[in-house]
């Protein structure tokens, strides 16, 4: 977690913390989404039971656009995308069908794409915005803590935020003053609860 | 006559030969795996006689090695068959047992997660109680240890070696009654057992799991079995053609005291009673064949010396 600013797990048994820093690490490092965490505090108590995870994300500016996984070949007429992955293909065609029409576009196989008789350029079809990688990224965060919290903790609520999130589980109905506690976690990172 | 459990490694070349000679000095093959150009024969074999395989085997380039667990079925215990427990440890241990000749069986609770919420029901109960010994392998926290152990081991009466994070003190310290065996520092985690010091830790639950086996062993000399759970496996190789068709890795999977039998209760029990072992003594004598609650296969008991008065 060397990626990371801010990484500490709190618990009432320090061995018990230990195992949990390592259980994080692996999930994170797992689901690829070390990069995108800044800080983040978790806080562990078997004995209530809860589990509290909060943290501030990194900022993700890239977008991912046509000319990440496709070269774009303006011929006469037409303009060849030959792709480098499947990844976006969906996605794209779906953009391109909107914009241009079905009777525009044409897959000639499955990494091969023509655009017919389009009213725009080589230069503006690579700029096409495809995909927000960001817009997942809540979705795989709450799955990756699903998957460090204890098994059995099913009462939970999670919130995110524009750069901060919080994940709350626990095996019984959850307590009223779980607020407070996050506010104390977040202030621990020197942050505030939005 | 006492049988030795040892694995007997070496190329496939001319390894009919050793097993023709297992079956000669009164030893039997439990298991047999070809795996490319290797041979893996894992055996029971008379005491006085090892030093004969092992001559036999050497200009073969064959290896005979101790295997105290060939011939044992493990329960491998856990919370439940989630990604949380899955497939890091309980399938690293699994594996590292069955490496070292035992048949190991993982039962994931149906509701063992949590703290409140864990429970054990019967049919769990009954499964994890028709193998030799169970090993519990539990999470990261004392308290839910000492909380969750009482429920779960309720009505399990075959030994129990108990796995977590706390150290081997704690969890002594925690559990009461003590179970038979603890490796402590093996909770939940979620990568690959790989490194030499998780490996260490591997060994160590072998260690226990191979004390309490001798344990019990000891128990059983005691008072000698009927018949050796070797020998009804070769009888019913003999006698049940069908046992052939079982497409299972192991359809007669050999215990310490007795034997599974993977075909149907209610077709087959009542052939495998009659079978005769010698000087019309029938399994029926000796052991009890009974309804196994894993799917429909059969559970041999065999019956000690002070039951039946006979050792065939």
């Amino acid at each position: 977690m060397q990626a990371v600013e801010y990484f500490e797990v709190e618990c009432p048994e320090p061995l018990g913390a230990e195992y949990y820093k390592q259980i994080t690490n692996d999930v994170l490092l797992d689901h690829n989404l070390i990069r995108t965490i800044q800080k983040l505090h978790i806080y562990v108590d078997p004995g209530v039971p809860i589990f509290v995870a909060v943290g501030v994300l990194k900022k993700i500016s890239s977008m991912v656009r046509v000319q990440d996984f496709a070269a774009v070949n303006p011929l006469e007429g037409k303009i060849m995308l030959v792709l480098a992955n499947e990844t976006y293909l969906a996605p794209m065609l779906k953009i391109f069908w909107t914009r241009f029409g079905q009777e525009h576009v044409e897959q000639a196989d499955r990494f091969t794409v023509i655009l017919r008789s389009v009213a725009i350029g080589a230069k503006e079809v690579e700029d096409i915005v495809v995909a927000d990688p960001s817009e997942s990224i809540y979705k795989d965060m709450i799955y990756a803590f699903k998957c460090i919290a204890p098994e059995g903790f099913r009462i939970r609520r999670e919130r995110y935020f524009k750069d901060k999130f919080f994940f709350v589980s626990s095996e019984d109905t959850l307590a009223g003053d779980v607020d407070a506690l996050l506010k104390s976690k977040f202030e621990m990172m020197g942050e505030t609860m939005p | 006559m006492i049988l030795v459990p040892v694995t007997y490694r070496g190329g496939i070349y001319r390894h009919s030969e050793v097993m023709d000679l297992i079956e000669d000095i009164g030893g039997y093959i439990v298991q047999k795996h070809v795996i490319a150009q290797e041979v893996v024969l894992l055996c029971f074999v008379p005491q006085d006689d090892i030093e004969i395989l092992r001559r036999m085997a050497k200009p073969l380039g064959g290896e005979v090695t101790d295997s105290p667990l060939v011939g044992t079925e493990i329960a491998i215990v856990i919370p439940s068959l989630e990604i949380h427990h899955l497939p890091h440890p309980a399938c690293d241990i699994a594996e590292y047992v069955r490496r070292l000749g035992a048949k190991s069986n993982m039962v994931g609770l149906a509701r063992g997660v949590g703290k409140r919420i864990a429970a054990l029901n019967d049919e769990e109960r009954d499964v994890i109680n028709e193998h030799d010994i169970a090993v519990y392998v539990l999470g990261n926290f004392e308290k839910c240890i000492e909380h969750k152990m009482p429920i779960l081991r309720r009505g399990i009466d075959v030994p129990i070696v108990l796995c977590g994070a706390p150290t081997k003190e704690a969890l002594q310290r925690i559990v009461d009654p003590p179970v038979d065996g603890y490796v402590g520092n093996v909770g939940r985690f979620m990568h690959r057992t790989k490194e030499s010091d998780e490996l260490a830790k591997l060994d160590e639950i072998i260690s226990e799991i191979t004390r309490v086996l001798e344990k019990k062993r000891v128990e059983i000399a005691n008072d000698p079995l009927s018949v050796a759970p070797a020998r009804l496996m070769d009888l019913i190789n003999e006698n049940v053609p069908k046992i052939h068709e079982v497409t299972s890795p192991t359809p007669l999977t050999v215990q310490m005291s007795g034997l599974r039998v993977k075909l149907p209760y209610d077709v087959f029990a009542g052939d495998i009673r009659k079978i005769e072992i010698e000087d019309n003594i029938t399994i029926g004598n000796v052991a009890q064949v009974t309804p196994s609650r894993m799917r429909d296969y059969i559970l041999l008991k065999i019956l000690p010396f002070s039951e039946t008065n006979v050792v065939v």
